[in-house]
């Protein structure tokens, strides 16, 4: 292995891993609001919201996601929505992570019991503050563990999205490889690299974990 | 069945609390039946009862947290409707005590005790902290403010919710089964907080299997048995000398 063909390359990996996690980045802020509202929504006892939530989980969940990303960068033009590749990229990405947070969020909602809403109406706290105040951090530390697994494939998942063309860190490499049949060098590099966002993240998890478990540390 | 008629015996002339003839089913089984409850100001009443009988889902229904289907409750004046507004204000008023404590698990008891009070009725950080104090003092637990009901005995939880309650000034207190899910050793400081606060003048209806407490405090204790109000007398006649064939074999049950 080369690794001073490594060092050559570094900046444009580096422009690549810029745009990865810029992508990344949306679709996590985004796919985590989605997926709180979409799960509030799934359990709010309203039919229509909850079938629609439902039914939008079940597609995502059950076509592949190479297909999705298509749909989005081919289909929907024709339908008379274009959108630039990042965004196309973005709007993939998030539907799919969206998925996923939204069920991870209903398990978190589950794990709320039933006695601190029954303390919060005794008390003449109004609803939505309940929800902000109490349901959203306890349901957020049960739903973290999965959620932080959904955050770290959503950064995986955006190399897919070099099959539409967005210049992220796998187009990167397959790129360059194709010029310069480099293919070890490169795909060692943009493994390490994923795996060093991959590390840092889960590491954010743990220490987000850690500092939400610390009123149930007496148990 | 010697349905009774419970108007307030003695006491003060105003009415806290008012079932009259109330129903309530769940699904298609009819929980409450018929019961009439008055409640005076500053007056202590014991609901007791083998479970299943409906005493829970009966002082649940003073604070709107169980729906009744027929019939009327007045509680301070104000009927008891699907209005959300009147069910607020009527919340305000009265403070409730859960058998399984329900305190905010990610929440201090300091911050517990402020949430309510901050939130509800705007009152300041400060000034809501200063009045949790004072709460926490009076259940005897103000160095436990900064910590997390996790880090507190069940009695300690327990009395941290009382005083969760008081911080909104309620003029009624309810109780459901408050000391039920305590081990033994730690009923009788819950007990204590509970007395002291009833020694204040505090209006209050507890759900309670605990006899001696009910002796002690009580103006009146109710007897329920399958969604109806049996019995209902004052605590030395009550025990001393019931009237129902169902409650002395209750009573046989449980007092030894």
């Amino acid at each position: 292995m080369d690794f001073n063909y490594i060092l050559d390359a570094l900046p444009d990996l580096m422009r690549g891993l810029k745009m990865t996690l810029m992508v990344s980045g949306l679709a996590i802020l985004l796919s985590c609001i989605i997926g709180a509202v979409g799960a509030a929504l799934r359990t709010s006892g309203f039919k229509p919201a909850e079938y629609l939530v439902t039914g939008y989980v079940e597609f995502i969940r059950g076509t592949p996601y190479l297909v999705q990303i298509f749909f989005i960068f081919y289909g929907l033009p024709s339908l008379g929505l274009r959108l630039s590749v990042f965004w196309s990229g973005v709007v993939a990405l998030t539907l799919w992570a969206s998925a996923f947070q939204i069920e991870n969020f209903r398990g978190g909602l589950a794990a709320v019991s039933h006695g601190v809403r029954d303390a919060s109406a005794s008390l003449g706290l109004k609803r939505w503050h309940h929800a902000l105040l109490v349901v959203f951090p306890l349901a957020a530390r049960a739903a973290l563990p999965s959620s932080m697994n959904t955050i770290v494939a959503t950064v995986k998942n955006s190399a897919y999205l070099q099959a539409i063309g967005l210049v992220e860190l796998t187009f990167v490499a397959v790129d360059r490889i194709a010029y310069d049949f480099r293919a070890i060098e490169m795909f060692f590099s943009i493994c390490v690299i994923y795996l060093l966002c991959v590390f840092a993240l889960s590491g954010l998890g743990h220490a987000l974990e850690h500092r939400l478990n610390r009123p149930f540390a007496g148990r | 069945m010697g349905q009774a008629s419970n108007h307030a015996t003695g006491g003060s002339q105003d009415v806290c609390v008012e079932f009259s003839n109330v129903d309530k089913w769940f699904g298609t089984v009819q929980v409450l039946h018929g019961i009439n409850l008055t409640v005076g100001k500053g007056e202590k009443v014991v609901v007791c009862g083998p479970s299943g009988s409906g005493k829970s889902t009966m002082i649940r229904c003073i604070n709107h947290l169980e729906t009744h289907q027929k019939g009327r409750i007045i509680v301070n004046g104000i009927e008891l409707t699907e209005n959300k507004r009147s069910i607020d204000r009527i919340r305000q008023d009265i403070g409730m005590v859960f058998q399984s404590f329900n305190l905010y698990p990610h929440l201090t008891v300091l911050e517990n005790c402020t949430l309510a009070p901050r939130w509800v009725k705007g009152v300041s950080r400060k000034d809501a902290e200063a009045l949790a104090l004072r709460y926490l003092e009076r259940v005897r637990i103000p160095d436990k403010a900064n910590f997390y009901p996790s880090q507190l005995s069940g009695g300690q939880q327990q009395r941290a919710a009382i005083a969760r309650s008081l911080c909104m000034s309620p003029k009624i207190m309810l109780f459901d089964e408050p000391t039920s899910a305590l081990d033994p050793e730690l009923v009788r400081e819950v007990l204590d907080t509970m007395a002291q606060l009833a020694s204040d003048g505090m209006t209050m209806v507890c759900v309670t299997h605990e006899m001696g407490f009910a002796r002690q405090v009580a103006d009146r204790v109710i007897f329920m048995d399958a969604g109806r109000v049996v019995e209902t007398a004052p605590p030395d006649e009550f025990f001393r000398n019931p009237r129902e064939s169902r409650t002395r074999a209750f009573l046989s049950q449980i007092l030894h």
